[in-house]
């Protein structure tokens, strides 16, 4: 089965993005998740790339980072509520521990703790859906310019990973069924046997780059070669396949630099109000609900325009149809 | 009068001139090979496991020696590039390379990438790779692939990005190592006549290595035979035939076994030849009517022996003891399982029963669900409705038996009286102390079957079942004539046996009775002589050629011709 957050190829507008402009709009979420503090503006930002993951299909990759985020945000609320006691409204006391001294559970800590985890959980959810949506060959390509090999050996990593968790179900299954009179099969000789594996695979993707042309240091023009010409149309034809930018790049880079800007902003005119102790206060102030709105708004960017063919389209295409075609009867 | 210069003979697409080579530490594995490869040629490199056709492969993409070391001598040129002082990578420009198992020659994480991958290597502009990648995936009918994700695809669909990927930079040569041996009969028929496409229309020169000759000898301009490491027959596909027919038997197709046992000549290259030649031979004899219609109007005494016999009551007659207990029963079986981001059912209300002692051959493409069945018997899936029972036992050796070998002497892997009575069914008892790396892959089977059957075994008897999944890939016809010997033996002794298998040929030797699956359901289930004579794809050579119904083996059609003729 593959992992939830392995990058599914999805005909979406955030699948088919340049990797910069996904980089740019969930790149611009994350980072108001670590300017602000204030929940209000940190839930937007979980609802934004929620709504994101769902609408660009990554589901089971949103699912799979809320089960794991929402999971560390609860450690972190119960260890901070251990750990910290400051706080003015005490809940419970648990007397002296070990190492922690007095220990006073405070809804101040709780709900610090919490803000924490919330933090925690909506870049979690973000890098999932980044994860899920964007091509990690096109963001390696990028990369190629200025570090081939160290791209190169990323891809291979990339690729590799999954196989050996292939490897490793395949060998535990193999395991599974060895008959009760066989030897018994610990974890230690199965480990040897998937690194023996995943050594050999190793070799077998050298020299598939060696046939693929991977210590070529130079143009092979001189040993033969045939190429296709390139083409000499427009521009717009000249990007490759892989490098070509989408109709989308727009709409996420904008919707990243308004994001940025109404935060940077929002933050200058006091929206990020959050106060932890002594006493827990929230700012809800106009600007602080204008930013959260604007956050979370954002998360509709992934939404595919549909084609222009309301229903009154629709008529008046129809209509013409009839028109014409009924000229030409007159005509017959 | 100006005279006209003649053009300049392109260089060979491969020349080989007395080429030695020996893996480190090794015995020579080449010895004084010597061929040319003119361009455009399609040839077929035939020969038993071990005799040298995939190092040969591996040295003239250079490969050998540059990758594995060793020693070499003599001389190899791909294209005018001497292959032995150039590397694979410089040679990459020139030939293409595809493996047995394209798992292992796929390095990106989507398809267009992969395909663009030696493009990028060469440094070609992004304007020149986009037009190579369309062009070649509109040549190979994958476009509809390019944005999908490699561990997404089914091994026929991976088997073409891998060509593809070997074909986008226009190499003169393009060098496939059993490029079929993973695939079902449908892909793999797909992917020879794609190959024979290629070859008409690119004038790509194609080497091609290949147990099943059945499958690509009629595509082939020539065939080159090698026997430990040396080259032992090249000529056109007839008389490589004719001389299989006396230096070796196991590279004999089953159509040539057919016309050899009625001694008819020529030996037919293909299907269509076959049919051919048997027309003009039935016209000549008796006058204008259509042989085949003729043929398909007489019913051979073994298809009516065959068709009338349940499976177990025919073993009865063989003189096998057979307890009148039940291998396998699933009803209703339906098996779900996520597939590209969404559940799919996979078995969709399977219903099969398998006696003690049966032979089963279960067929189907590439993602049926076979797999799935066998898995789901031996307990590593769970049914999501319906019930899967063998009440007595089962052991199941899957694709790769190397994943039930982790300890490195035979006798630690299956130690005391079990192990050794487990060693002595597949016998393998005189191996005991030896390093299973060091066994021949046929061996190797056998061990990781033995370690599926240990402690199951009482006395003398097996596990009620015995199910094996695609145990022929990469297999010779001799090795796979060894395994029908132990699928029978375990069946003498009362096993019921499973097999999962894309290959018609050794289902028609040694399974009594064939379950079809498409897309998770039983499509057909009757005796093998039925099942196998019936259709394009899932039907032996012989059945092909003949178009009889319970037809399949070369002895069963060779006895139908001779009544056919007695009659006549």
């Amino acid at each position: 089965m593959r992992s939830p957050f392995a990058y599914t190829p999805r005909p979406g507008p955030l699948q088919s993005a340049s990797p910069g402009a996904a980089v740019v709009y969930l790149g611009s979420l994350v980072a108001v998740a670590f300017i602000y503090s204030n929940p209000i503006v940190l839930l937007a930002v979980g609802l934004a790339v929620v709504m994101a993951g769902r609408i660009a299909g990554a589901q089971r990759a949103v699912r799979a980072a809320l089960w794991m985020g929402l999971t560390l945000a609860l450690l972190i609320v119960a260890v901070n509520a251990l750990v910290v006691d400051r706080g003015a409204t005490v809940w419970v006391r648990l007397g002296e521990w070990p190492l922690f001294g007095q220990v006073d559970v405070t809804a101040e800590a709780i709900v610090a703790g919490a803000v924490l985890g919330l933090r925690a959980a909506v870049v979690m959810v973000a890098f999932a859906v980044y994860s899920a949506c964007v091509d990690p060959d096109r963001v390696l390509r990028a990369l190629r310019p200025i570090a081939g090999r160290s791209a190169l050996t990323a891809t291979l990593v990339s690729r590799l990973v999954p196989v050996a968790a292939a490897d490793a179900a395949r060998l535990r299954d193999a395991a599974r069924l060895r008959g009760p009179g066989a030897a018994p099969v610990g974890k230690a000789p199965l480990a040897r046997r998937l690194l023996a594996g995943s050594l050999d695979r190793a070799v077998d993707v050298a020299a598939t780059l060696e046939l693929r042309g991977y210590s070529l240091g130079v143009s092979s023009s001189a040993t033969g070669a045939t190429r296709f010409p390139p083409y000499r149309w427009t521009t717009r034809f000249t990007m490759g396949r892989a490098r070509a930018r989408s109709r989308y790049d727009r709409r996420f880079c904008v919707t990243g630099v308004a994001v940025l800007a109404a935060a940077i902003a929002g933050k200058a005119l006091g929206a990020d109000h959050f106060a932890e102790y002594p006493a827990t206060e929230i700012g809800t102030g106009a600007t602080t609900l204008v930013v959260s709105a604007i956050v979370a708004l954002s998360g509709f960017a992934p939404l595919r325009r549909k084609p222009s063919n309301s229903p009154r389209a629709l008529r008046w295409m129809r209509n013409t149809h009839k028109t014409e075609f009924s000229r030409g009867a007159s005509h017959v | 009068m100006s005279e006209l210069a003649a053009p300049p003979r392109p260089a060979p697409a491969l020349a080989v001139e007395a080429l030695t080579y020996a893996y480190p530490g090794a015995a020579p594995t080449l010895r004084d090979v010597s061929l040319t490869l003119s361009p455009g040629e399609f040839a077929l490199l035939a020969g038993r496991s071990a005799s040298g056709k995939s190092t040969l492969l591996r040295a003239a993409c250079g490969l050998v020696p540059h990758f594995h070391g060793g020693e070499i001598a003599g001389r190899i040129e791909v294209a005018g590039i001497d292959a032995i002082t150039s590397g694979p990578s410089k040679l990459a420009a020139v030939v293409g390379y595809v493996a047995q198992d394209p798992e292992t020659q796929v390095v990106s994480t989507t398809v267009a990438a992969e395909i663009e991958l030696p493009l990028e290597m060469r440094r070609d502009p992004p304007t020149s790779r986009a037009r190579a990648v369309e062009e070649v995936a509109l040549a190979l009918a994958i476009p509809h692939l390019l944005d999908r994700a490699v561990d997404t695809l089914s091994g026929g669909e991976l088997q073409r990005v891998a060509l593809a990927a070997a074909l986008v930079t226009r190499p003169r040569l393009v060098l496939l190592d059993e490029p079929t041996s993973q695939l079902d009969p449908v892909a793999g028929d797909e992917l020879i006549w794609l190959l024979r496409r290629l070859n008409e229309e690119w004038g790509v020169t194609i080497l091609l290595a290949e147990h099943r000759l059945e499958r690509c000898l009629a595509a082939a301009d020539r065939v080159i035979a090698m026997a430990a490491g040396s080259i032992s027959f090249d000529g056109n596909p007839r008389d490589f035939l004719t001389w299989a027919q006396a230096a070796d038997q196991a590279l004999e197709t089953p159509a040539a076994k057919l016309f050899s046992l009625c001694g008819i000549e020529p030996l037919p290259i293909g299907v269509r030849d076959a049919r051919r030649t048997l027309a003009s031979s039935s016209a000549a004899d008796r006058g204008e009517v259509d042989p085949l219609r003729t043929a398909c109007t007489f019913s051979s005494p073994t298809s009516r022996r065959q068709q009338s016999h349940s499976p177990p009551k025919k073993l009865r007659e063989e003189g096998v003891r057979l307890p009148s207990t039940t291998a396998l029963r699933a009803r209703g079986l339906w098996v779900e399982l996520t597939q590209r981001e969404a559940p799919r059912d996979v078995l969709k209300g399977v219903d099969l029963d398998l006696h003690a002692g049966e032979r089963i051959a279960l067929m189907g493409r590439n993602g049926a669900g076979k797999s799935t069945l066998l898995r789901t018997a031996a307990g590593i899936l769970g049914p999501a409705r319906g019930k899967v029972d063998t009440p007595g036992g089962i052991a199941l050796l899957t694709q790769n038996p190397s994943d039930y070998l982790v300890r490195e002497r035979v006798g630690d892997e299956l130690p005391g009286a079990e192990g050794l009575t487990a060693l002595r069914v597949v016998g393998l008892e005189q191996k005991v102390d030896a390093d299973p790396r060091d066994l021949s892959g046929g061996e190797r089977q056998r061990l990781a079957l033995a370690i599926a059957l240990a402690g199951q075994t009482k006395g003398d008897e097996l596990p009620g079942l015995v199910a094996l999944d695609e145990p022929t890939r990469g297999m010779d016809r001799a090795r796979k004539d060894d395994l029908v010997g132990l699928i029978e033996d375990l069946s003498r002794q009362g096993a019921g046996l499973l097999v999962a298998t894309h290959d018609v040929e050794f289902a028609a030797a040694f399974a009594q009775r064939v379950v079809l699956l498409g897309d998770g359901v039983v499509i057909a289930d009757g005796p093998a002589a039925e099942v196998l004579s019936g259709g394009w794809y899932f039907a032996t050579e012989v059945a092909r050629v003949l178009d009889l119904p319970g037809v399949i083996t070369p002895k069963q059609g060779a006895d139908a011709i001779r009544a056919e003729a007695g009659d006549g």
